[in-house]
Formats: C-alpha cells, structure tokens, sequence
C-alpha cells in the first residue's frame, strides 16, 4: 500500500501564563492511502492537538510547533507557506470538529458553507456549487436536501448538523478526513447512525480516516490501526486485533478494562485506572505512565521507554515492562480476583 | 417582520410617555416662582403673567380637584402636564421666552448644523473605529493592539470640550491653519438643498464651498468623534476577540479560506452584533455631546442653542431640545433592535 | 519568621487556600498588570493629594485675587523679574494655578464619589431586589409587604382627590387582603368582581362626603386599583416595572439628563452630584439585575433553596458576593465617568459657583482668553482631569481583567 502521511517526531507546546504545557512531545508514524486509523485516549492526552497539528490550526500564539515532521503526498506540511497550507485545507485534508452545535457559523446558511469551499478550492460557481452542496447532503442522508440548503444550523437538529459538517468536509474529496470526536456530543443512536455514515462514505469514497476518540468500542468497528496516546507520547500502536487481544501497554490495558462487556462473566470486575494523567506543564523525567502503573519498577522512572517493535511488525509500545504483560492471562486473573 | 417592528413600535410608546413626563418635571425643578426664575428680578407685571399663562403656571400639575368639588369633570383634567402633553400632539414645543418665537421653527433651523457634525463625527467613528477593532484583535498583544488599547482609553479619558480647547489653541491659535468657530467663512455661501453644508456643496458643484466648510467642521467633528470612535474600537476588539474563540471560526479556517475571509466574512457578521447596540448608544451621546463641542467652536446647531438658552434659563428651549433628542435616540435604538433581527437569523420575527 | 512563611503556605489545607485565594488570587493578577498598577498608582495620588490639599492646605478662594499679577506664565524658579513661583502660571484674576488645580482635586474627587454612590446604592437596590424575586417566588410575607406597599401607593391618587388620607391605609389593607385570599379563592371567578367593589366601595364613599362627583371620580379610580390589587403581583412584575422606568432614564443620553437637571435646579456642586448620582442609577439596577439573574441559576443558589434557607441569607450570603465584582469594576469606572461628567456641568457653568475651584469651571472660565495665548490656563485643568479619570479607566480596566470569572480558569 502506499503512504499517504508520515510524520517524525512531531512537537507541540503551548506556552501559557502558568508555564509551557507540552502537549504534543514526539509522535511518529505513517498512515496509508485509505486506512482508518483510531487514535485513543483520555482528554488532554494531546490527541486533539496533535491533529490540529497536522493542519497548522494551532492558535499561534500561545500555540506552537516546535519540531518534526509530517510529509504528505510528497511535502513537509510543516515547511508550507501559508498559502500552500491552505489549499492542503479543506481539499488534502478536511476535519470534522467534536461538537457539531458550536462548528457552524450561525450567520450563514448551511448550504452556503458548503458551498464555500467549493467555489474556493473547485473554481465552481455558485449555482454549481449549489448543486454539489444539494447532492452531498443527499449523500449525507439529509432529506429533503435542497430545502435544507437554505436553513440556518439551529434550525438543524445535532445529529443533522454532524452531517452537514461532515457534507462540507467531503466536499472536496479529501484524501484524509480528521474526525476529531464527531460524535461524543450527541445522543448515543445518533452516535451509531454517524459512524455508520462515515464508514459508508469511506468505503464508498476510498480516502484515509482518521477517527480520534477517547472510546475505544467505536474505534474497534471501523479502524484497521489503533494509535494509543498518553500525555503526548504515542504510547502503543498495532492493529486492532493486537490492540485488543495482545495489549503490551499497561495504559492501554487500562482503557481495555475500563470498558465494560456484554460477554464478560457477570460479577467481573471493571479495572479502572487510578489517578490522574500528569500535568504537562513540567512532565516527569521518566515513563509518564509511571505514577498510575500497576507495573512499574524504579527503572521507569528515571528513564522514558521509547517506542519499539513488540512481536509483531507493526505493533509498536513504548514500556519497559511490555514483555511481561500478557493481556489474556491478566484479564482473567482479574476475572478470578472476584 | 413587519408584525415584529410594529410590535416593537407599541412598546416605544410607554417609554415615550415616561420621557415626556420626565421633561415636563424638569419645570417643577425650578426653585422658588418658575415665572420670575425665567424672566429675572426685574421683569414687568405684564411679562410674569405672559409666562404664567403660556406655562398654565396658575393650573395645577396634573389633576385640580378643586374642579371636581365644584362638579367640573373636564375642569378635574384640565392641568399644565395635560396641556403641555397636549401641545406635543400637535408638535408644538412652546414659545422661546425672549424671542418669543415657537421653539420647533428654531429647532427646524438650527437641527441640520447639529445633525451634519453629528454624522461626520459617527463617519469618522465607523471609518476609524471597526477596522482597527478587527486587526488589532486579529494581531492581539501586537504593538499595534498596545497602541490601540491606550489610545482608545485616553480616548474615553478626555474630556471633549477640554480637546477641542487644545485643538482650538494649537491650529487656530498658534499655527492659524484652521478657522475656530461658526460653519463658513464671512462672505461665502452655499445654496441650501439639504441644509448639511457639506453635501450641499457638493450637489451644487460648489468646491470652493466645500472646501471652507471642512475647514469649519473638521475640529469641532475630530473632537465629538473622539469618545465614540475610542468605545466602537474597543468594543469591535473585545467583540472580535470573544468570537475568533469560537469553534465555526476554525472550521472556516480548516476550509482552506483566507485569513482575511475567515475575519471579514465568518467573524464580523458575528461580532458585529453588539457593536450596532453601542454604535446606537453612541448616537444619542453625540447628540448630547454636540452641547459641549457647539458652545466651544461657536457651531450654530441645537447644542449651543441650548447652552445659550441654559445661561439666559430659556427654559422651553432647554424642554425642546431635550426631547428632540431623547426621540431620536429612541429611534436610533429601535433601528438597532430592527437591524439586529435582521442580522441574526437565530432571532424570530414572532 | 518571614523564612517559615512558605511552609505555613504549603500545609495549609487545599480546599481553605482556593477559598482565601479569590480575592488575594486577582490581587495577584493585579499586580502582574503593568497598566493596572499605573492606574492605581495615579489614583493613590490623586486621592492623597485631594484630601490632603482639603485637610492641610488652607485656601481661601473668595480672598484669592491678585490683578496685578494676571495671566503669567509657568515660572519655575524665583527671579529679580518674576519673584513668586507659579508652576502652572496664573489665570485671569492672577490666581496661582497650581494651587487650584490641587483644590480642585477635592471637588471633583466628593463630586465623583457622592454620585457614584447615590447610583451605586439606589440602583443595586432595585437591580439586586428586581433579579433576585424575578427568579425566586416571592415568600408570603414578602407578598404582604410589596402588596400593602403598592396598596398604599396605589392609595395616594384618590386619597389625594377627595382629601382624605387615611384611605391609603384602607388601600393598603386591600393589598395584604389579596395577599390572604389569594389561596382561598384562587379559582373563584367571584374574586375579581369582590375586589373592584370593594375598592369602588372604599374610594366612592368617603369620596362622596365631599361632593358627588369626587365620589364618582374616586370609585372609579377605587375600582380600577381593586382591580390591579385582586391579583397579588409576583416578582416578575415588579421587576419589569422597575426596569420600565429605568428604561425611561436609560432614553436620555446620560449626561444631557444630568444637564438639563441642574439647568433646571439652578447650578451648584451639590447639585451637579446628585443629577450624575440619578442618571447613572439604571446602569447599576440592569448590571445588577442580570448579574443576580445569572447567579440565581447557579447549583450553589439552588442547593441552598433545597435545604429551605431563608431569601434573606441567600440574597447576602450566596447572591451578592458573586455579583460583587462587575459592580467593583462599573463602579471604579463610574468614578470616571462621574469626574468627565462634573467638568462638562463646571464647564458650561452648572457646576461649583465661582470662585470655587473646580477643574471643569477653570477652562469655562479660561478658554474664552485662548486668543491672548494663555494655553497654561487651559492646558493643566484639562490634564488633571485626563489623569485622574484615565486612572480610573485604567484601575477599572484592570479590575476587570483581574476579576473577570473567564480568566480564572486557564
């Protein structure tokens, strides 16, 4: 397959009254042309930021990209000038935001900021785009969609206006589509019903996704690869099947447990990870993980494991320890402790 | 929406009848017998009772029940507040006190002086105000938004009357560029269309005229604008400000949309809206503002009309002029709320 | 001692420190803010010098009268020629300027603080009263004082016309009775009807021992107020009265009231404080109204309704230490506003009466000898007022900043 997106070694900061909070610190990896990728994590593990990233979206200041990386078809999108990144916006890449009530402009209707970015990046007019803007809501399984063209988004309900958000996203036929937590905002049918679109739409569409979440059920149906991040190191990353059933991260083995089964035995109890991420401002020297693992040993904190190959080709972890975890027996230990 | 403004036309009304109320009160401010505040120590018998009978000063303020024992019912209402309110209906704002002539034809006269300084100073406000408001939140903590957040405080800081002093001594006094009082030069004239000097100028292709009646009303315009331009900068900032945090102004920009789209386009529109409620509040302060900025550059509008009528205690000049303008500053807000709806797709007519 | 202050610091329980810090945190804040301090240091010592000048420094401004030394210049240091020192030169009468532009400070100083709190005062009554019962339903006692209160009001008008005071009593009554029946005969079609009799009744018959037509006159109005009392008002309504009237004085550009005030009550400081004191009071009743009503909905608010604490100790307890800091913030720039607005009065004449020095009445005074090139005389009244409110603006400013809940949370 080929390579859609790589990127070494990203870093970013933010530097803020407080101090610098290093929110991105390090990532490498590559994406191929038309793989759904999950990225996980709790909030404020740099998933977002890391995304933003790859758009240069990161206010500036307080923001900053510090170092790195990210070639995508052929160029440092780092190295853009401003007009360069632009048109990569929207046309190369497009995202769709987390909360769908606040990412429409309630100015302007619907069907103009779909069509904006046609007439931008396509050179089409207005009434062709019109058309185009009608259609992709027709794909976006908005009814009535021509009508709807000329509604303001709080006449949309949330679920629609996820759809119409994801409408102008595919506007352009990206290659990547960033979903930054599409549907954490909305009702959990109205969750199954947009993942449900997109997977159609990327099937149908071939491009690359990109799906951030914190939720690793939803990533578990659509992705290929998962990439787990925590305090923003890239911690574990492998394919779905070795995410879930050889966890080598005790990070990951965490979120695992904290989700609970419909097959798991009744009585088994629900791990959970005690603690609170570290604060970025002023990250430990050693794993960051350190202070909530239940496997640490003294070597982990003075010295931060960095991200190697574990079985696997493509399953990577950052831990010391990963050699011995073992997902299955630990589960069901953890199963006969109750 | 034509239901909406006429809704919001019946609600002017109340307030309208308060404002009255509100002026015709000014008169019961007047210490001692307001006949002889108005006319002086020395003024004849025949004056007094001149001005008791145009004021009704010997009814009562508002209802006699004097009237009523004696079986009068249209007697009972008969009062100085109803006669004053009465007068209004028929736009009649009383008589000057020493010219005795009405007060609305002076008012007709010397309104359009007042009204051209006033929508030059707010032109220069917007001019000035609304663009440097957005760049200077688009570049925020730049130089250039330092600058502009002290100017505009020391804007809100200085007392007009005292600039336009300043001015007066440094371009008229001491380097003679500019004239220091009244519209036009002696000698030259303007054939009046619209009575605003400046556009009449301009309709009449009379470029000499122009020329001298911006030479008249460039200082006393500089110094009304000041307080306004200094509030719409400062506000089109922090308005700005609030809305480039929101959440559509990045999904404009992951579109691939220019800077400049994504601040003129996605983010005016929005931040625009408060800015027309202060730009509304302006316009009344500008009237007002025109009292002191006419007494000083002797600029023959409304406002020095009523500093003078304050000096010779004129009083139904003081009345007029004040209801004039507290009418237009409810229009003025009307119009904002009007525009408001029309701008803000989330506001219903209903 | 001071070595062990950092300890006490750190073992001081987490849950206290963030309760101590509110204030001390924006004081902190505060002193981050180059402008901030800039704007209290300029208030520091236009305070100090005010009062200072009015405590320590006699000055007679009736006897201060020199024609022989009129209109001179600054001189900074005594000469042969010009002996006597005048910082800021002299004005027409030969006054040092200096010395008045100090003394004036007090003036401007008590004129800024009395009309800062007249407005303060009434107008955070009304808008902390206003919000409070628009979203809290109002208790019965409470109900019982508004009704009586609006009964008695209500009672003046035909009290008035038939001459006959004690009807406003009899109107309050009426007003707590809506109060009592208001469970009883809450479906009652009949209630309505018992009520504007019963005001009828009150009004028409004392009215008729006067004459027959007062009586008539006072029935009706009687019927109408037993009409307006049948229902007992909510806090909603006293509410939309109150902001009504506001609205009324909120028609005026602000400092035209005030003008066209002391135009009527003839010129004097006393005077000018309390038109500016009026004409602000409806800024403080709205920022108060909408700041009580944005605190009402907080959980705090209503976790202490649930366990039946009493309106009184909500309102001083949890609502009006949350309203405090945007009403600290209009109130430091109300000063402002209120020192502008005292000079614009002194400059057109309405202000302090001559010889009296007041900043504003010194250029109304001066300006007029501009064309001679006096440009002392002008300019440092003028600049003692641009310092001392930009000051104001400036600590205001910062307040904000420093208490603004949005920057609190990083």
């Amino acid at each position: 397959m080929e390579t859609l997106m790589r990127i070494k070694d990203l870093h970013t900061r933010f530097h803020t009254q407080d101090g610098t909070v290093n929110a991105v610190n390090g990532i490498s990896y590559a994406m191929q042309a038309g793989e759904v990728l999950g990225v996980v994590g709790e909030s404020g593990c740099g998933k977002s930021v890391h995304a933003l990233s790859i758009l240069r979206l990161i206010q500036i200041p307080p923001g900053e990209i510090e170092a790195g990386e990210i070639w995508f078809a052929g160029r440092d999108l780092l190295k853009l000038d401003d007009s360069g990144i632009r048109k990569v916006r929207g046309r190369e890449i497009a995202m769709v935001f987390q909360d769908p009530m606040s990412s429409l402009n309630p100015v302007y209707t619907v069907g103009f900021q779909i069509s904006e970015a046609l007439m931008l990046h396509k050179g089409m007019n207005k009434n062709q785009a019109r058309e185009r803007a009608c259609e992709l809501l027709n794909l976006v399984g908005i009814p009535e969609a021509r009508k709807r063209l000329d509604n303001y988004p709080h006449q949309f309900s949330g679920g629609m206006r996820q759809r119409a958000m994801i409408a102008m996203a595919l506007s352009c036929e990206p290659k990547l589509l960033i979903a930054d937590e599409p549907t954490t905002a909305l009702d959990v049918t109205i969750q199954a019903q947009i993942i449900e679109l997109v997977i159609r739409l990327q099937e149908e569409l071939g491009m690359a996704v990109m799906w951030i979440t914190h939720d690793l059920g939803i990533v578990a149906e659509m992705a290929q690869n998962i990439n787990v991040m925590y305090a923003g190191f890239l911690i574990e990353r492998g394919n779905v099947h070795e995410i879930y059933h050889q966890t080598r991260h005790p990070y990951t083995l965490g979120l695992l447990g904290s989700l609970p089964s419909i097959d798991e035995a009744p009585g088994t109890r629900l791990i959970s990870i005690p603690g609170l991420p570290p604060d970025l401002i002023g990250l430990p020297q050693g794993c960051p993980f350190y202070a909530r693992c239940a496997f640490r040993a003294d070597h982990c904190r003075l010295e931060r494991p960095e991200l190697e190959e574990a079985g696997s080709s493509g399953h990577n972890v950052a831990c010391w320890r990963w050699r011995e975890i073992d997902a299955e027996t630990l589960r069901k230990s953890a199963g006969g402790a109750q | 929406m034509a239901k909406y403004i006429l809704r919001r036309l019946i609600s002017v009304i109340p307030t309208l009848i308060g404002v009255t109320l509100v002026i015709f009160l000014f008169q019961r401010l007047i210490p001692g017998d307001p006949a002889v505040a108005m006319l002086g120590e020395h003024a004849t018998e025949e004056n007094v009772a001149r001005i008791r009978e145009q004021f009704g000063l010997n009814r009562p303020a508002f209802l006699d029940r004097d009237a009523l024992v004696e079986g009068d019912l249209p007697g009972f209402f008969d009062s100085q507040y109803v006669r004053y309110f009465n007068r209004l209906l028929h736009f009649d704002l009383g008589d000057s006190i020493h010219r005795r002539i009405p007060v609305a034809e002076t008012l007709k006269e010397r309104f359009p002086a007042t009204l051209e300084l006033a929508l030059l100073s707010m032109f220069f406000a917007l001019l000035i105000g609304i663009p440097v408001g957005i760049t200077s939140a688009s570049r925020r903590n730049s130089w250039l938004d330092g600058t502009t957040m002290i100017g505009s405080l020391l804007g809100v800081s200085i007392p007009i009357f005292w600039l336009g002093i300043m001015e007066i001594m440094l371009f008229s006094v001491f380097l003679k560029w500019l004239p220091s009082g009244s519209r036009l030069s002696p000698g030259m004239s303007i054939t009046p269309i619209t009575n605003l000097l400046l556009l009449d100028s301009l309709l009449t292709g009379n470029f000499a005229g122009f020329w001298d009646a911006l030479k008249h009303i460039i200082m006393p315009a500089v110094s009304l604008a000041t307080i306004p331009t200094a509030i719409i900068t400062r506000m089109t900032r922090s308005s700005m400000l609030d809305v480039l945090q929101e959440d559509y102004i990045r999904t404009a920009s992951a579109k691939g949309l220019t800077e400049r789209v994504v601040l003129y386009r996605h983010a005016l529109k929005n931040a625009f809206l408060p800015v027309i409620t202060i730009i509304g509040i302006q316009a009344g302060s500008l009237l007002a503002g025109a009292v002191l900025t006419e007494t000083i550059f002797s600029w023959p509008g409304i406002g020095k009309w009523v500093y003078d009528s304050i000096l010779g205690r004129d009083y139904p000049i003081v009345q007029g002029v004040t209801l004039l303008i507290a009418v237009i500053f409810l229009v003025v807000n009307l119009l904002v709320d009007i525009s408001y709806a029309l701008l803000d797709p989330r506001i219903s007519y209903d | 001692m001071s070595t062990q202050m950092p300890e006490v610091e750190v073992l001081t329980d987490f849950a206290v420190r963030e309760h101590r810090s509110l204030w001390l945190d924006a004081w902190r804040r505060m002193k981050a803010s180059r402008t901030a301090m800039l704007g209290l240091v300029v208030v520091v010592v236009f305070l100090l010098s005010a009062v200072g000048a009015h405590l320590f420094w006699n000055y007679d401004a009736k006897t201060d009268l020199d024609y022989s030394s009129k209109l001179l210049p600054p001189n900074l240091v005594s000469s042969t020629e010009n002996p006597n020192v005048h910082i800021f030169g002299t004005d027409k009468l030969g006054r040092d300027i200096f010395t008045r532009v100090i003394h004036g400070g007090w003036n401007s100083l008590r004129v800024g603080l009395v009309a800062v709190g007249i407005s303060l005062i009434i107008g955070c009554l009304l808008g902390l009263f206003s919000g409070f019962f628009e979203s809290f339903e109002m208790n019965r006692i409470e109900k019982l004082v508004l009704m009586s209160g609006l009964g008695l009001a209500l009672g003046l008008l035909p009290a008035w016309i038939a001459s006959q005071w004690y009807q406003t009593l009899l109107f309050g009554g009426l007003g707590a009775a809506a109060v009592f029946v208001e469970k009883k005969l809450a479906q009652s079609k009949l209630r309505p009807v018992l009520f504007a009799a019963a005001g009828a009744l009150l009004g028409g018959l004392s009215g008729l021992l006067l004459a027959p037509l007062v009586g008539l006159v006072c029935g009706v109005v009687g019927l109408l107020i037993g009409l307006l009392l049948n229902k007992p008002v909510n806090g909603k309504a006293f509410s939309s009265i109150t902001m009504r009237v506001m609205d009324i004085l909120l028609s005026f550009p602000s400092y035209l009231l005030a003008i066209a005030i002391v135009a009527f009550l003839g010129p004097g400081l006393e005077k000018g404080m309390i038109a500016i004191g009026v004409v602000g009071i409806p800024v403080y009743a709205r920022l108060a109204r909408s700041a009580v009503l944005s605190v009402s909905q907080k959980e705090y608010v209503l976790a202490s309704q649930s366990v039946g604490e009493g309106h009184g100790r909500i309102l001083f307890k949890h609502v009006l230490p949350n309203i405090l800091s945007p009403i600290i913030v209009q109130a430091t720039m109300g000063l402002a506003s209120a020192i502008l607005s005292a000079a614009a009065l002194g400059f057109l004449g309405l202000g302090a009466i001559p010889p009296e020095p007041e900043w504003g009445a010194m250029l109304g005074d001066s300006y007029k000898f501009l064309s001679s090139g006096a440009w002392w005389a002008v300019l440092f009244p003028g600049l003692a007022i641009v310092f001392s409110v930009l000051g104001f603006n400036l600590l205001g400013d910062g307040l904000r900043d420093a208490l603004d809940p949005k920057m609190r949370t990083k």
